[in-house]
């Protein structure tokens, strides 16, 4: 066995070394920390339950905005074919610091998930559903034979009627947890201390973009416009909508409460 | 004779004003020949939802055993409903010889609850009744004295009083069905 | 024709069945047991399609002594009534069903309680206070929804099961000779002459 940097227990993605690591998902976390910047924002994070069996939430101010920064190496690529930011279903959004291509291969079967739940339950899974779901893809990809550790992390926005918005980050290694601010990517300590300092429990979902657009802004190599950026927002349906939103897949779709904002609108955010 | 009617035993729920309530006899039979007087068709699958299965008994018990769930929350009623479906479709090709009726209280938007039934074929053809649902032997009888009985907003002792009658009617004129009658009202 | 009963008393359950070993027309055999102890406290009268029975009665002996051997302690007769009845739900669905009839009679040694349950080979399962099989059971289910009292003495237990024995020779064209009739209860399962 090879005996240069981690050792021979380097190449082996299922043998602990020594001191009790999986250097391969270490080497993985380093591949996520070259890639670039992505953040998520979840606006009040506090539940404004109106009984205790009833967890549904909503408040005029909330929302969650996940963005990050669209890098092309050369001037000649036709970046509109780049998508960074991802709609799994109407009600989930997820964005990616890390390696391109194992973050296409997550969406799929993100979106075959989601497709799967419709089918059985007839509505689209709750955010904790489907994070767990793609949490156990990568978790998977840490001791089978064969393979490597997926190369990305993730941040994933949702919004569902029981647990309100909720903003998770899923890592490598398969395990997944909540925030109400984060950030991946090259950038993500500067971008966390900075998040730190800016984030109040009670941001409109307004502030959370503007907060999401100075905190990509530090940091940032070029020009930031709205070719350079992706943006995507979940937000949360008032009580008037949702009463008479579809209850049954018998009846309708549901609304979508996740959406890319279009060039056009972060040009306008920009230009704030 | 039917593998439907093998066992005989009728269920029917009913919606009322912000109630529900489910009701099926408790024999269990060979044909015409009663084998027992205390057989359960209606479960509870949560505190908001009971699930009557009229039908093959083997089945029931086999269903029952099977709707068992794993996910951190409360299931609400329409999901539940997509979820029977969902897993009797699964057996197109050889089904489960049950006809599952449903009765729950689904969470509104607004934190009330709105009164739900529902039932389905053996293969799991959704019907969202607005006023009550019924299957089994004596379906044919109990859609005649409910569509009799029925009337909107019920209170729930009207309710109880409603779908007791219809059922002990019903299943007097259904030689499969009887035994004995339990009612749930939410 | 084959017949069995079983009923249930003040702490025990009676289980009866035929000793007739019948090809067709022709009796081979009259002094077969078709009433297997399961563990010390637990019978089942078995019925239906000759080779079946034999098959499934040991397969279920079997695995009932397997989990007593791994865990220590028998299965309560509610439990081994599951396990038997979904053992014969999925057999159901398979390429070649097994056609056995039971009926399952058993002392709780932990709720002090004799439970008695009726199974079919379509896996249908449900305890009763007392049940049949064969085309006996059209007269003694009949007998015994009169004279049956879950509080009755094993002597009159005893009197009961005899008049379904009686009944039986007496109106059925086709009727068993002779039974064999068992016995559990708090002390155990064993054979009692009639």
């Amino acid at each position: 066995m090879a005996s240069t940097g981690g050792g021979a227990y380097s190449y082996s993605l299922t043998v602990f070394s020594p001191s009790g690591k999986l250097v391969q998902i270490e080497h993985a976390l380093a591949a996520v920390s070259q890639g670039t910047t992505s953040l998520g924002i979840k606006g009040a994070p506090y539940a404004v339950r109106n009984d205790i069996r009833c967890s549904l939430i909503y408040s005029a101010s909330n929302g969650i905005v996940i963005a990050t920064e669209k890098k092309s190496s050369s001037i000649l690529i036709d970046d509109s074919m780049l998508e960074k930011v991802a709609v799994v279903c109407p009600n989930i959004g997820i964005v990616y610091s890390g390696m391109g291509p194992d973050f296409r291969v997550l969406i799929t079967r993100a979106r075959k998930s989601a497709q799967a739940y419709w089918k059985m339950y007839g509505e689209y899974p709750p955010t904790r559903v489907l994070t767990q779901e793609i949490a156990n893809v990568m978790q998977q990809a840490t001791q089978s034979g064969g393979v490597r550790p997926y190369g990305v992390s993730l941040l994933v926005a949702g919004w569902d009627i029981t647990r309100g918005q909720q903003l998770f980050q899923v890592d490598p290694s398969g395990s997944f947890w909540a925030w109400k601010a984060s950030a991946i990517g090259k950038n993500m300590v500067n971008a966390k201390t900075f998040l730190e300092k800016r984030y109040n429990d009670d941001i409109s979902l307004e502030d959370a973009i503007h907060t999401a657009l100075l905190t990509l802004k530090e940091g940032f190599e070029g020009q930031m416009t709205e070719k350079t950026i992706e943006i995507g927002v979940i937000s949360v349906p008032t009580a008037a909508e949702l009463e008479e939103a579809p209850m049954s897949a018998a009846i309708g779709r549901p609304k979508p409460t996740f959406r890319k904002l279009t060039e056009e609108e972060i040009r306008d955010y920009l230009a704030l | 004779m039917s593998i439907m009617q093998y066992n005989g035993g009728s269920v029917i729920a009913m919606v009322g004003k912000d109630c529900v309530a489910i009701a099926s006899d408790l024999r269990l039979g060979n044909q015409a020949l009663g084998i027992s007087a205390n057989f359960q068709k209606i479960f509870p699958v949560s505190d908001r939802i009971y699930l009557g299965l009229p039908g093959l008994a083997t089945d029931v018990t086999t269903l029952v055993n099977m709707y068992t769930i794993k996910e951190e929350r409360e299931i609400e009623p329409e999901t539940f409903a997509h979820l029977v479906s969902s897993t009797l479709y699964e057996r197109r090709f050889g089904p489960y010889f049950i006809e599952p009726v449903m009765a729950g209280l689904s969470k509104t938007p607004s934190g009330s609850f709105k009164p739900f039934i529902a039932a389905t074929d053996l293969i799991g053809c959704l019907n969202f009744a607005k006023d009550f649902v019924v299957a089994g032997t004596a379906s044919e009888k109990l859609f005649g004295v409910a569509e009799g009985l029925w009337e909107p907003d019920m209170e729930p002792e009207d309710l109880f009083e409603t779908i007791s009658q219809t059922m002990l009617n019903a299943v007097d004129r259904d030689a499969y069905s009887g035994w004995g009658v339990v009612v749930h009202v939410m | 024709m084959e017949t069995s009963f079983a009923l249930t008393g003040k702490g025990y359950v009676l289980v009866a069945a035929d000793t007739t070993s019948a090809r067709s027309i022709v009796k081979m055999k009259i002094d077969e047991d078709k009433i297997k102890d399961l563990g010390s406290h637990l019978l089942m009268a078995y019925s239906g399609e000759p080779g079946d029975t034999v098959q499934f009665a040991e397969y279920v002996e079997r695995n009932i002594r397997l989990f007593q051997i791994r865990n220590n302690y028998a299965l309560r007769p509610s439990a081994a009534a599951s396990w038997i009845r979904r053992s014969l739900a999925q057999s159901l669905r398979s390429r070649k069903p097994y056609s056995v009839n039971l009926l399952l009679g058993g002392y709780d040694v932990a709720a002090e309680e004799p439970h008695l349950y009726w199974i079919d080979y379509l896996g249908t399962s449900t305890e009763v206070p007392f049940g049949a099989h064969g085309y006996g059971s059209y007269f003694a289910l009949s007998l015994l929804d009169r004279y049956h009292d879950p509080d009755a003495s094993l002597e009159e237990g005893i009197a009961t099961l005899k008049r379904c024995i009686d009944e039986v020779a007496k109106r059925l064209v086709v009727s068993p000779g002779k039974y064999k009739v068992k016995v559990v209860d708090k002390d155990g399962s064993r054979e009692i002459e009639i």
